[in-house]
């Protein structure tokens, strides 16, 4: 292939581009929404961010704050986490509004994730946000689409196609030129969506943004360039085996349609139906079970705990519990928070990997829709994915086991064993204990987890480009002029 | 000639291939629909039984103190959701459809999610609705986008023009046969519906039925308008889709952004925060402050005093009622706020037929989100209801193994609405005539020509 002819026949497409009139309105479109579609994605994180800030200081305002009291009020009294949102959420909505926000953390029981912002929304959320991401995946595509459907089947309608092979253009450069034309149209409305993001990103920028957000921004770039590359060759190999420029536009209009539409919501609906989640009835009995068959806390007469507590006091070769030299209640309910934790975090590991294996589904299409490994990919790297919000949830809960069970160790250690009189003041211990318990905070993935979480769409963005590149070589010994 | 007009259509491949897709896609949408539904009642039978298993059980366990009892005890209401919900799964999917509650503070109770896959939400549910909103404006459009152009392009419409007395019969006839076809291939999908749901032929039935016929009379309007301009097929077809990406994807998108940014409901937070503080700030408290304001609440109560002790179940039941009461200003305020974004949401929708008729029909299949918030309303009731029994049981010290628990089965929230059939056509109607009346009149002027 010639450097020359390539670059003389990617202007020729830039140059069709820019004189036809639609395709600079359609532009205009795509940059007024992508202006749009960043003002509302900062402003929402701002105010998102504001607003947390601000509850969390509340939080621990008043959790440092609480009077001298017994550590086990104070486990009931417990935490509300909040779920940050990511700090590249501004340019890919992913699933954060879909997912709550606030979880209350206390003694015993792991509560939801609650207060989404889907909870709230009349219907109109379910048809979609415009962020930068999307404009990126479903419109940019489609302006490329509009513009190459007649690259090469209207050069044929012309009959100049004839022209251009007999000058010495051979099809591979047709096809590559072409191509070429169209990704440079694409990185040319790339630009302005990176400077963006970078400029916002600069702006909300914090002391804790990292070169690992960086790095991710690369990778966001690369994985765009690679995709538009792709929709870039579609678009001109339709054009080239379509028969009429009419025919290539209706096939490239069908693509967009069941790749960017419709199969995304099959195959999520597919893998919904392949690997079927249980009911929260379902989810919670199946927990109670568990917990029971190990030993019911509630159970006066369970035989677990009477053999805890029996093989207690002969270890301190003691009579009572009240002779033991720890606190037998906080010893007890150490020992059941330990083992209704387990329990719970298995049955919630493995629900989230019924949504993982319903998710997968989805995925492994990226090897037949490039547009779902796009999708999932920048999901991944703005942190707004399945991936970012289970982290949380796993964190919030690994907070609250710790919380519950500091809250044990003070009642072991502060509390004496001894029963108080119905009208004796409760036994208390210092509020200095509370400010000494770290607040709640999370770290997200690094970019190298995400980037195992989404080896699959990865790869199939590279297949992809490896059977177009097999397809171009094979068209270009079958093609026709005519 | 309009049996040709008819085979004509039924050898074009795009057509029967775009038919039977959308055949396909319906069967499959109504049987989603039907998966959802089912799971939702599987979840309901569950609840009822493990709510009886559950009051036994506890019932033994703690049969000395009736306050204790309470602490533990549940019981459930559940928004029971209609066949007809398997058409449109709306907010049904995020909200939850069963409210199990002890008499405890109920703000912290009542806003507890349901288990979800995200993804799932994010994709969204290939229910009729989608199939309907997003699918068949697709369908019609490439029946229809080259109805005048595929004529002026084969070079055969100076033919028509001339052989035909009124050539604008001879689109209204062809435009005609497609729209049998369309309606027909709906008709198919609502029938299959009605047998495989087992639906009831009754006015929310018959309503889904006129909305989806209007929207669709709605897309051919628009094709037709198209179709007036005189454009090239590829023009049409890229104006048309134009059209659906407008209303299908970016009108919805900036609607739902300004509805969030203008109508933000920081009260949910402020209301887990307050009920939570309101709560546990009177442990610390002189237990005369919660209780006058117990008694202040329900003057009723008056008579039961407060014990000489440490700890007394009235104590601890004024404290929890005190995290409602704190919590009650910043809940009432959230609720207005939502049903505020819920009226908004309609106002805006009137003008945009997709976001119109997924409003619309979430609102007759009662998965919208008015339905979801009468739903809290009736939770607050359902809950009044359990405490008002269970208090003086609990101040009296009554004993448990002489109280009727059997009693204590799930109970239903369902509400009946009646169509407003004018506030459900009206606004697909005004659209329809005004894109029918500029597409006629352009055609007419083509006709003189």
């Amino acid at each position: 292939m010639r450097k020359e002819v390539l670059i003389l026949l990617a202007k020729q497409v830039l140059n069709n581009a820019v004189r036809n009139k639609a395709v600079l309105a359609l532009c205009g479109i795509i940059l007024l929404l992508m202006a749009y579609a960043a003002f509302s994605g900062y402003s929402a994180y701002k105010k998102q961010t504001e607003s947390r800030k601000k509850n969390e200081a509340e939080i621990r305002h008043n959790w440092e704050h609480m009077p001298d009291k017994h550590p086990h009020r104070m486990a009931h009294y417990g935490y509300i986490a909040f779920r940050p949102k990511a700090a590249l959420s501004f340019f890919d909505f992913g699933i954060e509004s879909y997912t709550g926000n606030a979880v209350f953390l206390e003694a015993h029981r792991q509560n939801t994730v609650n207060f989404s912002e889907a909870g709230f929304s009349t219907g109109l959320l379910r048809f979609g946000e415009i962020s930068i991401a999307l404009v990126l995946q479903l419109l940019v595509p489609l302006l490329l689409f509009f513009l190459g459907f007649n690259t090469i089947a209207a050069e044929r309608e012309n009959n100049t196609l004839k022209v251009l092979l007999s000058q010495g253009a051979n099809w591979k450069e047709i096809i590559a030129g072409k191509s070429l034309g169209l990704l440079t149209m694409a990185l040319l409305l790339l630009l302005p969506a990176v400077i963006m993001t970078v400029g916002i990103w600069a702006l909300q920028n914090n002391s804790s943004s990292t070169g690992d957000e960086v790095m991710r921004l690369l990778w966001l770039l690369v994985s765009y360039t690679v995709f538009f590359a792709i929709v870039s060759v579609i678009a001109v190999t339709v054009s080239a085996i379509s028969k009429t420029a009419k025919m290539a536009l209706i096939s490239l209009i069908g693509i967009w349609l069941l790749f960017g539409i419709v199969l995304p919501r099959a195959t999520q609906a597919l893998g919904n139906w392949l690997h079927p989640s249980p009911s929260k009835i379902e989810f919670e009995t199946a927990v109670e079970k568990d917990l029971i068959q190990k030993g019911d806390s509630h159970n006066p007469d369970d035989a677990y705990y009477k053999a805890l507590k029996d093989s207690m006091l002969k270890a301190y070769k003691a009579s009572s519990v009240e002779q033991l030299p720890f606190n037998y209640g906080g010893f007890q309910m150490k020992e059941g928070e330990k083992i209704s934790a387990q329990i719970y975090t298995k049955h919630l590991d493995s629900l989230l990997d019924t949504y993982e294996s319903q998710n997968g589904v989805a995925r492994a299409t990226s090897f037949v829709n490039p547009f779902m490994a796009i999708k999932n990919v920048s999901m991944a790297f703005s942190g707004t994915d399945f991936g970012a919000y289970t982290r949380f949830q796993k964190e919030a809960e690994a907070y609250r086991y710790r919380l519950a069970q500091h809250m044990n160790d003070l009642q072991m250690k502060l509390i004496s064993n001894k029963k108080l009189a119905d009208t004796a003041k409760p036994y208390s211990i210092s509020k200095a204990y509370w400010a000494a318990f770290p607040d709640f905070s999370y770290k997200p993935l690094s970019q190298k987890e995400v980037m195992k979480n989404e080896i699959i769409s990865i790869i199939a963005l590279v297949f992809w480009i490896a059977v177009l590149l097999i397809i171009i070589n094979r068209l270009s010994k079958k093609l026709k002029a005519i | 000639m309009i049996a040709l007009a008819i085979k004509n259509f039924l050898r074009s491949k795009v057509a029967v291939a775009s038919l039977l897709f959308i055949l396909l896609a319906g069967i499959v949408s109504i049987h989603i629909g039907k998966q959802f539904l089912q799971k939702q009642e599987a979840a309901i039978a569950k609840t009822a039984a493990f709510q009886k298993e559950h009051i036994h059980r506890n019932v033994q366990f703690f049969d000395k103190e009736i306050g204790l009892l309470l602490y533990y005890l549940k019981f459930s209401l559940v928004n029971k959701p209609s066949n007809l919900n398997a058409l449109s799964i709306g907010q049904r999917d995020v909200n939850v459809t069963i409210q199990s509650v002890t008499i405890k503070n109920l703000e912290a109770q009542k806003y507890d999610t349901d288990l979800y896959n995200p993804s799932n939400l994010l994709a969204g549910n290939l229910d009729y609705s989608f199939v309907l909103i997003y699918l068949f404006p697709l369908l019609i459009i490439a029946l229809s986008y080259n109805l005048l152009s595929e004529e002026k392009e084969g070079e055969t419409w100076r033919l028509i023009s001339v052989q035909a007395k009124n050539p604008l019969r001879y689109l209204w006839q062809k435009l005609a046969i497609r729209a049998v076809a369309v309606y027909a291939a709906l008709a198919v999908i609502l029938g299959y519906a009605m047998v495989i749901l087992s639906l009831l032929l009754n006015a929310a039935f018959i309503a889904v039925v006129c909305l989806s016929v209007m929207y669709i009379a709605f897309w051919f309007a628009l094709s037709f308008w198209a179709m007036s301009w005189h454009k090239s097929s590829s023009v049409n077809a890229v104006s048309l889709l134009s059209f659906w990406m407008l209303l299908t994807i970016v009108c919805p998108a900036v609607a739902n952004s300004y509805l969030i940014n203008k109508y933000p409901v920081p009260e949910a937070m402020h209301t887990a925060i307050e009920q939570r503080d309101g709560y546990h700030e009177k442990w610390d408290m002189d237990k005369r402050i919660t209780t006058d304001a117990f008694y202040t609440h329900y003057p009723q109560f008056k008579k039961y005093p407060l014990p000489n002790k440490q700890f007394s179940w009235l104590w601890y039941y004024a404290m929890q009622q005190m995290g409602d009461d704190d919590a009650k200003e910043q809940a009432t305020a959230m609720q207005k706020k939502l049903r505020l974004r819920e009226q908004v949401s309609n106002n805006i929708a009137r003008p945009v037929p997709t976001i119109f008729t997924q409003l619309q029909l979430n609102n007759l299949t009662h998965s919208g989100l008015s339905n979801h918030l009468d739903f809290l309303d009736s939770t607050n009731k359902f809950h009044e209801k359990m405490r008002l029994y269970f208090y003086p049981k609990i101040f009296e010290e009554a004993a448990v193994n002489e109280q009727d628990w059997h009693q204590w089965q799930v109970e239903y929230f369902g509400k009946e609405e009646k169509v407003k059939w004018i506030k459900l056509l009206l606004p697909l109607a005004i659209l329809i005539v005004v894109l029918l009346v500029p597409g006629y009149i352009n055609l007419k002027r083509m006709k003189n020509m």
